[in-house]
């Protein structure tokens, strides 16, 4: 049992638990060494460890109104999330996941829902306040596309 | 450990190294553009900035001086961009000799958060501003708020998906490049080419600021923060398996891999940024870059943040252990002979394309075959000479040249030849 941290989790073989193999880098290994990395970069990205606290430092950072934030931590830890079988093996990390997965589609519904009726809805819906929000004007009034 | 079932081939390894670095070249050139042409098409050709900027500075180009006038503005321009850089630098190197390593990790991290926050913002409200794209003050701010922080995060804050990382240096790129193409074009063209003669001299000069940066880190063994883009390696088609160990293998620093891998690890550009690159077999060191600065913004203020940015990969043996996570990094991307291309090439290319582009787009199709060429001209002396090289050089004369026999000489002849209904 050697201590690199990134070891692949092939040793769990043993314990009769085979994960799919995962991350791009995997898409093309022979089938008879199943490793499983917990980031979509596979062996060049996080060790599971790190994982863990990336995912909870994304989480906790994503609640400053950054559901971008969110976004990336799913895409980033796309093999965890997507795997239902990771609930055993990665409890919490899963967890934290699907919290930046909820925040995320919760945040992005508000604030389309939000873009749209003020795109869509126009002059008609918000009479002349739609002139004042609207982007280009507010640029045009605080002089902010003058900087460049 | 295993037999690789299908043995991969220089030609695949280095084909496949040279292409994910040659890609994200062409988008930011393409973005640049593509923004070029959206944004400038109102205004005049030889518009320029209205306000003093670091780079016109000496000289305000306006479109009615005679040529003479033009040229020796362009000039003087260009010194004086070129002078500040130089003093630039080598005020890293004392901040850096001096082991004030988090200053400028804080300072680059400020810098990308002007690019991305400032200019990105800028340039989305020119965006919108030309397509009345009905968005209101709330979601943009919201938007670009998202878009600045997780950008500071992915380039220097945090470990990110390596896509998001490179998708962030590659839009940083784009807007400085965007911003330089604002500039007077007699400028333009002056600053590239003194930007070029530069490089080649703070590179391969002894006293050259970026080559006392990068032998000072390498002497010590340090890490500098910088934006420097980097390809993914290649991973061997063998399997993780295989992977795992090799890199178990060069932590403990046995020389024994096949000619592929130190050939891939040998062919690491340089730029504006430097690049050391030696093979596996002789010494574990790998990769350095340094990035010179550059200007930023309108105002005085804004101007002050160059950013300069070095970003040193060591892997040397002893570190390999202690620093885990460090080595893992160094080994993971650097020593696996993956492509660094620093982000001052991506603007320099990128701006020579963009002036392209504001001419014709044939300039634009033959600035772009002329940046390339030099780019796989670049990459070539590097896998001969193995030693930190200039990525600007080859390209922006190339580029240039092949803009001037365009515009002066295929222009006229090609014209001429549809008008007549001969080809084309």
């Amino acid at each position: 049992m050697d201590d690199d941290s990134r070891v692949p989790l092939s040793n769990l073989h043993a314990a009769g638990n085979l994960l799919p193999t995962t991350g791009e880098a995997s898409s093309s290994t022979s089938r008879s060494v199943r490793t499983e990395w917990p980031t979509i970069d596979g062996p060049l990205g996080l060790s599971h460890e790190e994982s863990l606290t990336y995912a909870r430092r994304f989480f906790k950072l994503g609640f400053l109104c950054l559901p971008f934030l969110w976004a990336v931590s799913c895409f980033y830890f796309w093999p965890v999330l997507r795997n239902p079988r990771s609930q055993q093996s990665h409890p919490r990390l899963r967890r934290y996941l699907v919290g930046s997965a909820i925040g995320f589609f919760l945040f992005t519904t508000i604030l389309s829902s939000w873009a749209l009726t003020f795109a869509i809805g126009g002059e008609r819906l918000f009479g002349h306040v739609w002139g004042e929000l609207v982007m280009y004007n507010v640029a045009e009034k605080y002089g902010l596309a003058g900087w460049i | 450990m295993e037999q690789n079932p299908r043995p991969r081939t220089v030609l695949e390894t280095c084909g496949e190294e040279i292409i994910r670095i040659v890609t994200p070249v062409s988008i930011c050139m393409l973005l640049v553009v593509i923004l070029v042409s959206v944004l400038n098409r109102g205004s005049s050709l030889d518009d320029g900035l209205s306000f003093a900027t670091m780079a016109t500075m000496a000289y305000s180009e306006s479109s009615s001086d005679s040529i003479w006038d033009k040229l020796k503005g362009a000039l003087l321009n260009s010194l004086v961009f070129v002078a500040v850089v130089t003093v630039a630098t080598f005020l890293m190197v004392l901040l850096f000799y001096f082991k004030c390593t988090k200053f400028l990790k804080y300072y680059m991290g400020f810098s990308s958060l002007l690019v991305l926050g400032f200019m990105g913002g800028e340039i989305a409200i020119f965006l919108i501003k030309a397509s009345s794209f009905p968005v209101d003050c709330f979601t943009f701010a919201v938007a670009l708020y998202n878009f600045t922080v997780v950008g500071v995060m992915a380039v220097f804050l945090s470990r990110m998906a390596i896509f998001v990382t490179q998708a962030y240096l590659v839009v940083i790129g784009v807007l400085v490049a965007y911003w330089f193409t604002l500039l007077p074009e007699w400028t333009t063209w002056g600053l590239l080419v003194a930007m070029s003669l530069y490089d080649l001299a703070a590179v391969l000069l002894p006293g050259g600021p970026l080559r006392l940066l990068v032998e000072l880190a390498m002497d010590r063994d340090e890490d500098i923060p910088a934006l420097v883009y980097e390809a993914r390696p290649v991973i061997s088609d063998a399997g993780l398996g295989d992977g795992v160990v090799r890199r178990r293998v060069w932590r403990e620093g046995r020389g024994d891999f096949d000619e592929d891998q130190r050939l891939r690890s040998d062919l690491v550009p340089g730029s504006s940024l430097r690049t050391y690159i030696y093979g596996e077999s002789e010494s574990e060191r790998n990769i350095v870059d340094a990035e010179d600065g550059r200007a930023l913004g309108g105002d005085s203020e804004l101007a002050a943040p160059l950013m300069q940015h070095i970003n040193i990969r060591m892997n040397s043996l002893e570190n390999a252990v202690s620093s885990e996570n460090l080595a893992l990094e160094g080994i993971g991307l650097g020593s696996s002979g993956a492509i660094k291309l620093g982000l001052g090439d991506f603007i320099f290319y990128s701006v020579l394309v963009g002036r392209a582009a504001m001419y014709d787009f044939m300039t634009v199709y033959a600035c772009y075959l002329a940046v390339i060429a030099g780019l796989g001209i670049t990459l070539l002396l590097l896998a001969f000479y193995r030693k930190a090289l200039p990525a600007l050089p080859f390209s922006v004369l190339l580029g240039v040249l092949f803009y001037l026999l365009t515009r002066l000489l295929l222009e006229s002849f090609v014209v001429q030849c549809s008008i007549n209904l001969l080809m084309f």
